[in-house]
């Protein structure tokens, strides 16, 4: 393994800002996101928490142009967008949150490819910092990995003090990291204080929820309608729990036109809380509140799991903390009911 | 002295629910994050225990009253009972199908300025609690104490709970606030200091963070319409994209809307996840609409509702 030391970070960084549009969690816009590194600040190598803007608004715009369009005798000329996807490098990114990106890959990549997302995407490094500070009700130990998993970046750094330790995780990381100068290699005793932070940071996460049971109880409570208007009774329906989530990426399509029939249609960010979800093509399936909160719940936590093998849930606690209600997604988890099954389901276990 | 204020709150929630007098309580639970509390909806009386008072009730649970239905007393402050009034005014609720319960209280303590004060984030800091007129402030290695003025929401620092006689039952004693309208109206002054073109300038700045989550209009007890206008879509009002143009639209739009409705709660800047002071706006709507027409929202429920009264004898012949 390698490491570098903190003071010269800001180098590596400048390196990496010749080939790439650097991104690093920065609070200079008024709220936390991942802004264009200005070549300063260098504050988020000290600390860093859970920007309240998740990263995937790197790589799903809240504003996102598909293609212009004019009107010509006969119909309308499509203008495909010229617009370069960036190259861009997200530094200081969560285990979480690079976690949630590996989950959103899953649809926009794998199920079907997006192209709009595709081009980002494949343009990205991911530079992760072990999240040595989680906040108190985040939960990702809960959810197969921790504060300090480097599965899903390129490059994973771990703050030892006066260096961060450099664990090269890709080929893409490699890359991106040869002839840099300032790296050295790193000792047995640098990677020995590392495993004791990433230790230190998994015991950290104190907010636990119980995934099997949760697991085993989901199928048996969704028609349980008392329960769901209990706790969704203080739901006020904004966008906040879904617009943060990093791995929610509903859309909705818009277009912007002129007078003369020219413009272009945009992909923005849509949520299934709103009770207007879907109601432009056709009709919002969910109209009582109760219903769109438990969509939420078993989207993440019953048909990810159907459907991809793997939570749509990271645990990074950002509907929790921003919700003006206090709604707590770990408390509708733990207070499942256990249910009792249904005949039908019942009979799909014997047979 | 809350504690106090609690038991006696817990105490009459179960009266109202085992008489039959109330179908529902909405009051405040304990919250899952630390200063936080929770919107608490009730309808057993057994669950009249978890009620609980402190200075992090910041709700306006007035909010959820148009959507219940039967009987509900409430739990509230005099800037809530005020929307309760309002709401009342605007013929969304029935006086006679709410019970108000008032409580003290000393103001909210605003977490995003003690987080700015002390450069600390919620889950870092110890306690928070009000030693006589100053909140004391603890964490890891130290404490530190503010005056009222430094740490209280500004909605609360303009507060004026004089002459609101709508409660039903009032528990404790509700005095006013050692804030001074003149802190709470700062960031106005600032504001009015600026040209034009600077005003322009901040604004476009703080909405280009909005992300139209629409937390302000959902939180906001007097943003009542069935169908809000930025979801009209034949004709198209205002771009449903996040652009900081069509943002100020909808806020401009939504403030002009509440106007005469609003009672600077403080609920929409809280809400806000992008921290955009709404509250500059709230603040200076009510003074606006106080000296336009001597009218403060939620005062009197038989005064007709500012904006959506008309009186034959008015000099605007719009309506004519």
């Amino acid at each position: 393994m390698k490491k570098i030391k903190k003071q010269n970070a800001a180098r590596l960084l400048e390196k990496w800002q010749k080939e790439f549009t650097v991104f690093v969690p920065s609070k200079a816009s008024g709220v936390a996101q991942m802004a264009v590194w200005d070549g300063q600040d260098l504050a988020f190598l000290e600390h860093n928490r859970n920007t309240v803007i998740p990263p995937k608004a790197n790589f799903l715009p809240s504003i996102q142009k598909m293609f212009g369009f004019r009107k010509e005798e006969g119909g309308y000329v499509l203008e495909p967008t010229d617009e370069d996807p960036p190259k861009q490098l997200l530094f200081g990114i969560h285990p979480c949150d690079a976690r949630a990106i590996a989950i959103i890959d899953m649809v926009f990549k794998d199920a079907y490819e997006d192209r709009y997302y595709l081009s980002r995407r494949q343009n990205t490094v991911l530079v992760g910092t072990a999240c040595t500070s989680p906040y108190d009700n985040c939960f990702c130990t809960s959810l197969g990995f921790g504060p300090a998993d480097a599965t899903d970046v390129d490059i994973m750094l771990t703050d030892i003090g006066d260096s961060f330790l450099i664990e090269e995780i890709t080929d893409r990381g490699k890359e991106v990291l040869a002839g840099a100068k300032d790296v050295m290699a790193a000792t047995a005793a640098d990677e020995k204080k590392a495993r004791a932070v990433k230790e230190s940071a998994k015991a950290r996460v104190s907010t636990k929820i119980d995934t099997d049971e949760i697991g085993k109880r989901l199928p048996l409570v969704f028609d349980d309608r008392k329960f769901w208007e209990e706790i969704s009774a203080k739901c006020v329906s904004c966008g906040i729990c879904t617009f943060l989530c990093p791995t929610c990426y509903c859309f909705d399509i818009n277009d912007e036109m002129l007078r003369d029939g020219s413009g272009a249609r945009y992909r923005n960010w849509d949520c299934c809380s709103f009770a207007v979800y879907t109601k432009m093509p056709a009709e919002n399936p969910r109209e009582d509140k109760w219903r769109r909160v438990r969509q939420k719940v078993y989207h993440k936590y019953a048909f990810y799991p159907e459907l991809f093998g793997i939570i749509g849930c990271t645990g990074c606690g950002r509907c929790i903390r921003q919700c003006p209600v206090n709604w707590d997604i770990t408390q509708t988890l733990n207070s499942l009911p256990a249910g009792t099954p249904t005949k039908k389901q019942e009979t799909q276990k014997s047979s | 002295m809350t504690r106090e204020i609690e038991q006696k709150l817990r105490a009459e929630a179960r009266n109202l629910l085992e008489k039959g007098k109330v179908d529902r309580v909405i009051g405040y639970g304990a919250g899952s994050l630390r200063f936080a509390t929770t919107p608490l909806i009730i309808s057993d009386k057994g669950d009249a225990d978890r009620l609980v008072v402190n200075p992090f009730i910041h709700n306006n649970l007035s909010v959820f009253l148009p959507d219940l239905c039967g009987k509900v007393a409430i739990v509230a402050k005099v800037c809530d009972a005020r929307s309760i009034i309002s709401l009342v005014q605007n013929k969304q609720i029935a006086r006679e199908d709410v019970f108000i319960i008032g409580v003290p209280c000393s103001g909210i303590i605003d977490l995003a300025k003690v987080q700015k004060l002390t450069g600390l984030d919620r889950d870092e800091i110890g306690d928070m609690s009000w030693k006589g007129d100053k909140v004391a402030v603890t964490f890891a290695g130290g404490s530190k104490e503010f005056s009222a003025g430094e740490v209280l929401a500004d909605s609360c620092l303009g507060c004026d709970c004089s002459g609101f006689q709508e409660f039903d039952l009032v528990i404790g004693e509700i005095k006013p606030l050692a804030g001074g309208k003149d802190l709470s109206r700062n960031k106005i002054q600032e504001m009015e200091a600026m040209s034009p073109a600077q005003r322009w300038e901040f604004w476009k700045n703080e909405f280009s963070r909005c992300i139209r989550c629409y937390a302000c209009r959902q939180i906001c007890p007097v943003c009542f319409c069935e169908r809000c206008f930025v979801e009209e879509t034949e004709p198209l009002w205002v771009s449903p994209l996040p652009k900081w143009q069509d943002n100020l639209i909808f806020q401009a739009v939504r403030m002009m809307h509440v106007a005469g409705r609003c009672t600077d709660c403080g609920e929409c800047e809280r809400a806000c996840p992008a921290n955009i002071p709404l509250g500059i706006l709230t603040g200076k709507m009510e003074d606006i609409v106080e000296e336009l027409f001597q009218y403060r929202a939620g005062m009197d429920k038989d005064a007709p509702p500012l904006m959506a009264a008309y009186q034959p004898e008015e000099a605007e012949n719009l309506m004519r």
